[in-house]
């Protein structure tokens, strides 16, 4: 700072501290954009160091066909029955949010008028906002006794007489305190808006142009709603429910609230009963090891970097494909 | 014979076009029952999740019918009066904003002051404020301001290095002083600075001065009053300056110039008046009001999983605040900074181009990663790497930090794309440089939509559960933190812990209460940001 400012009239020259300071603060600026690197190297450092000695001890084999979780009692670290458990939360969560989301766009797209899209939309994303934890409480305390009072619930598939197995029938067993079933469904609660604002970002981008030739051939509205629009932006449409799922997959505190931490291979071919009881999912376990005394060292506490580092890999993975599904299926209008 | 065969055609297209707008109907009925089912399931639930924290059903019906009386009609009415005229519906927004806002900023002030030590906050404010209010005394007496602009931050940090060196030093003579002084410095000194410098810009030099000198004048004499009689004088002191003084301000000056909009300044009065007037007349007839479980225990005692009367949350809310306020200072400067490097700097082209494109798809997968990977990053970074103790604030903060930067930085990033390119041509055309043309004209035109996006991802980092039981973070204290680098935990937390409980009076009161709480948090940060941006689409 020792030589002065020339801040002369007629200079248009700035003064060399001028020159700095923009430097400094450009610099500055940069560095902050590229701590967001930095963030993304140390997740990867701080998952893979501990998971890599967690494997040195066991053997990714095991800890990938494994069929039994037991961490803190038997030593058992099969992944299976925790990715068990996500796929029912995640498969049943999509069954309700992907139908519902994209019929939400289509509605705020093509229907509804300026003033109903401006108090759904807000109220939409509301969903979106509300803690897990309480997502996860409702779950537990109101959703799973609500539903229970419609079950048990059985009927048969195939008419009786008929020798079939007898798991044919179709049987949904009253649910447990902690059920994968209201876990569902408040996971599904809560991935709805995101399927619905990327879906209906992707319809609102589909050019007016396509749609004025439906009307001009006599389609009507439905139509053009489900001919024309809903097909021009299947690569949106796409990209939401990938990332809505790969939201449900690390959905943690609402799944771990209501879903118990018991965790299952799935039963077959009764595939109700699985919604029926309680299960764990992958962030649970995470939830569960971190939660219990021993940390710090031990291959169990590793086993929950191991599990993070599953979990990192199956989202990213999921989330890069959405991007590339955007990207390459993009219609250029 | 050919006429015939036209009209049952017609007839048969007829129906199918009847079909065709029945199948459109049902369809667009479809649609319509899909987008609400989401919000209306949530909203019985959280139905649910309130009547079980009020208990409605235990009051009898006359209560119902006081409130009704002194609260909900009033209320209704300047409503609907107040729906036709814009100038008052304006000004009670104002008045609602500057007296439930002032509240709120009063209590969490003290809240969190008065368990971070006040001696402490003091002594690091003092050090922190004085070299810039000087390097600004200094900027008025020179005409050369070149150096103004860095060297307010970087007094900034001077300051505070020195009051962490001589901490030992001065926290001594400090200790002397009684606690209001402190509070007084803190919060009545600001104020009556704020109240000096708005005034000033008004209406002249001697209004201003004489405006403040009033402020702290009331501020010590509320503090000589309240130590006469007995009161809490800290408390008093921090709500007369944060509360009553703006409440004061903004109701003078629409009083005063506003003639049209002058009513709407009684609308918050009408709710607490209301408010006031059905407690007095339900004690004075003695109606059973609900037995609700969102009681000022829950909010000022300490968890209690034996007895649900005792069970409170105070040290949950005020963790949770400190928290996220802390998170707030380390996250959105590096994220309102990134996201200024990715839309003002970066080049589109070159090696520097595809450096953005790498950092902007990595923001966008930032964001998708699931926030209990955060909390193995948080375990990681600062537990192993730093060296931290288990569970304490900084380690919170920190991880919800690196959580909510990429949505810090999305928002922002969208905030700044909104302004208008002329603008930053027009500053660039008058001879400004790139970091002038940012701090004039592209900063404060992103302000609004920027405060929006960081609002929003406060509320979003207030219900964030899952890292916070990562990184151990406690369940259960009994007292709020005490400092930065003391353990804390947070209302979610708790909502979770006790989740477990299957005592009725906890599982369908308490507990829904706590959520309550957590829900009215989120519901005013998310009100805030809704007014911010209501406020900046009217402008625009």
């Amino acid at each position: 700072m020792s030589n002065e400012p020339e801040s002369g009239v007629g200079s248009l020259q700035r003064s060399g501290f001028v020159v700095r300071k923009e430097r400094l603060y450009g610099r500055l600026i940069a560095a902050c954009a590229v701590l967001t690197i930095v963030v993304t190297v140390g997740i990867i450092l701080a998952l893979s160091g501990r998971a890599l000695s967690f494997w040195s001890e066991i053997s990714p084999i095991m800890y990938f066909t494994g069929t039994s979780w037991s961490p803190v009692i038997a030593q058992d670290y099969g992944v299976l029955p925790l990715i068990s458990g996500t796929l029912i939360v995640t498969v049943f969560s999509a069954v309700i949010a992907l139908p519902i989301g994209l019929a939400a766009a289509i509605y705020l797209s093509e229907y509804a008028s300026d003033k109903a899209r401006s108090i759904l939309k807000p109220s939409l994303e509301i969903l979106a906002g509300v803690p897990t934890v309480i997502y996860g409480y409702m779950a537990l305390v109101y959703v799973t006794p609500m539903i229970d009072r419609f079950l048990p619930f059985s009927a048969q598939i195939i008419p009786p007489g008929v020798p079939v197995l007898p798991e044919f029938t179709f049987v949904m067993p009253s649910l447990g305190t902690f059920n994968a079933l209201s876990a569902s469904v408040v996971v599904g609660i809560m991935i709805i808006p995101m399927v619905s604002s990327i879906s209906e970002d992707a319809l609102s981008a589909v050019p007016d142009s396509l749609r004025q030739g439906g009307y001009g051939l006599g389609s009507t509205k439905f139509d053009v709603s489900t001919r024309i629009v809903v097909p021009s932006a299947t690569s949106g449409i796409v990209a939401s429910y990938v990332l809505a799922i790969s939201r449900a997959i690390g959905e943690t505190m609402a799944v771990t609230m209501a879903m118990g931490m018991s965790p299952q291979m799935p039963y077959f071919p009764n595939v109700l009963r699985n919604l029926a009881e309680s299960s764990q999912t992958i962030t649970a376990a995470m939830v569960q090891i971190a939660g219990a005394d021993s940390l710090g060292t031990g291959p169990t506490y590793e086993a929950m970097f191991a599990l993070g580092m599953t979990l990192f890999a199956i989202t990213l993975t999921m989330n890069v494909l959405a991007e590339l599904v955007r990207r390459r299926f993009r219609e250029e209008y | 014979m050919e006429t015939e065969e036209t009209t049952s055609d017609q007839l048969g297209r007829s129906t199918a076009l009847r079909l065709q707008q029945l199948k459109g109907q049902l369809f667009e009925v479809a649609l319509v029952a899909a987008t609400l089912v989401g919000i209306l399931a949530v909203l019985a639930l959280f139905v649910q999740i309130s009547s079980d924290a009020f208990q409605p059903e235990t009051a009898s019906p006359a209560w119902f019918l006081v409130y009704l009386g002194t609260l909900v009609g009033p209320t209704a009415a300047f409503t609907l009066y107040a729906r036709r005229r814009p100038a008052v519906r304006e000004t009670n927004a104002k008045a609602f904003a500057a007296v439930f806002g002032g509240l709120l900023l009063a209590l969490v002030t003290y809240a969190v002051v008065d368990s971070l030590s006040p001696y402490d906050v003091f002594t690091y404010a003092f050090f922190a404020s004085l070299p810039p209010a000087l390097v600004l005394a200094y900027d008025r007496t020179t005409e050369d301001r070149t150096y103004t602009g860095p060297a307010i931050p970087a007094s900034i940090i001077v300051g505070v290095a020195v009051a962490a060196l001589l901490y030992d030093f001065v926290r001594g003579p400090i200790g002397v002083a009684a606690e209001w002084i402190l509070y007084f410095g803190l919060v009545t000194v600001p104020a009556a600075l704020l109240v000096w410098t708005l005034t000033a810009s008004r209406r002249g030099r001697r209004s201003g001065a004489l405006a403040g000198g009033i402020v702290a004048a009331g501020g010590l004499a509320v503090a000589v009053a309240s130590i006469v009689t007995g009161a809490n004088a800290s408390l008093l002191v921090v709500l007369y300056s944060a509360f009553i003084v703006p409440t004061g301000y903004v109701l003078w000056r629409s009083v005063r110039t506003d003639p049209e909009g002058r009513v709407g300044v009684a609308g918050p009065f009408v709710l607490l008046g209301g408010t006031l007037l059905g407690a007095a007349v339900v004690d004075q007839f003695g109606i059973r009001s609900p037995d609700s479980f969102l009681t000022p225990n829950l909010l000022l005692q300490s968890w209690d999983g034996l007895t649900a009367s005792n069970a409170g949350v105070y040290p949950q809310i005020v963790g949770s605040i400190i928290i996220v306020g802390f998170m707030a200072v380390l996250a959105f400067p590096v994220g309102i900074g990134a996201a200024i490097y990715l839309e003002e700097y970066a080049p589109d082209t070159g090696l520097r181009g595809r450096l953005a494109t790498i950092l902007e798809v990595n923001i966008s997968n930032l964001a998708g990663v699931p926030s209990v990977v955060y909390g193995l990053l948080g375990l990681a970074l600062f537990r192993r790497t730093l060296g931290f103790g288990t569970g304490i604030v900084v380690t919170a903060s920190g991880t919800l930090g690196l959580l909510i930067l990429p949505i810090v930085i999305v928002s922002t990033q969208e905030a700044l794309r909104s302004v208008p390119d002329d603008l930053r041509q027009g500053s660039y055309g008058m001879g400004a440089s790139r970091w002038q043309t940012l701090r004039e004209v592209v900063l404060p035109e992103a302000i609004p939509g920027t405060l929006t996006g960081t609002i929003l991802a406060l509320a979003r980092a207030i219900g964030e559960t899952a890292p916070l039981v990562i990184i151990a973070i406690a369940t259960t204290t009994y007292s709020p933190p005490s400092g930065l680098f003391s353990s804390g935990t947070a209302l979610p937390l708790q909502i979770f812990a006790a989740s477990a409980n299957a005592k009725p009076e906890f599982r369908h009161g308490v507990v829904p209460a706590a959520a309550v709480v957590l829900l009215i948090l989120m519901l005013l940060m998310n009100a805030t940001a809704i007014v911010i941006r209501n406020k900046y689409g009217r402008e625009n």
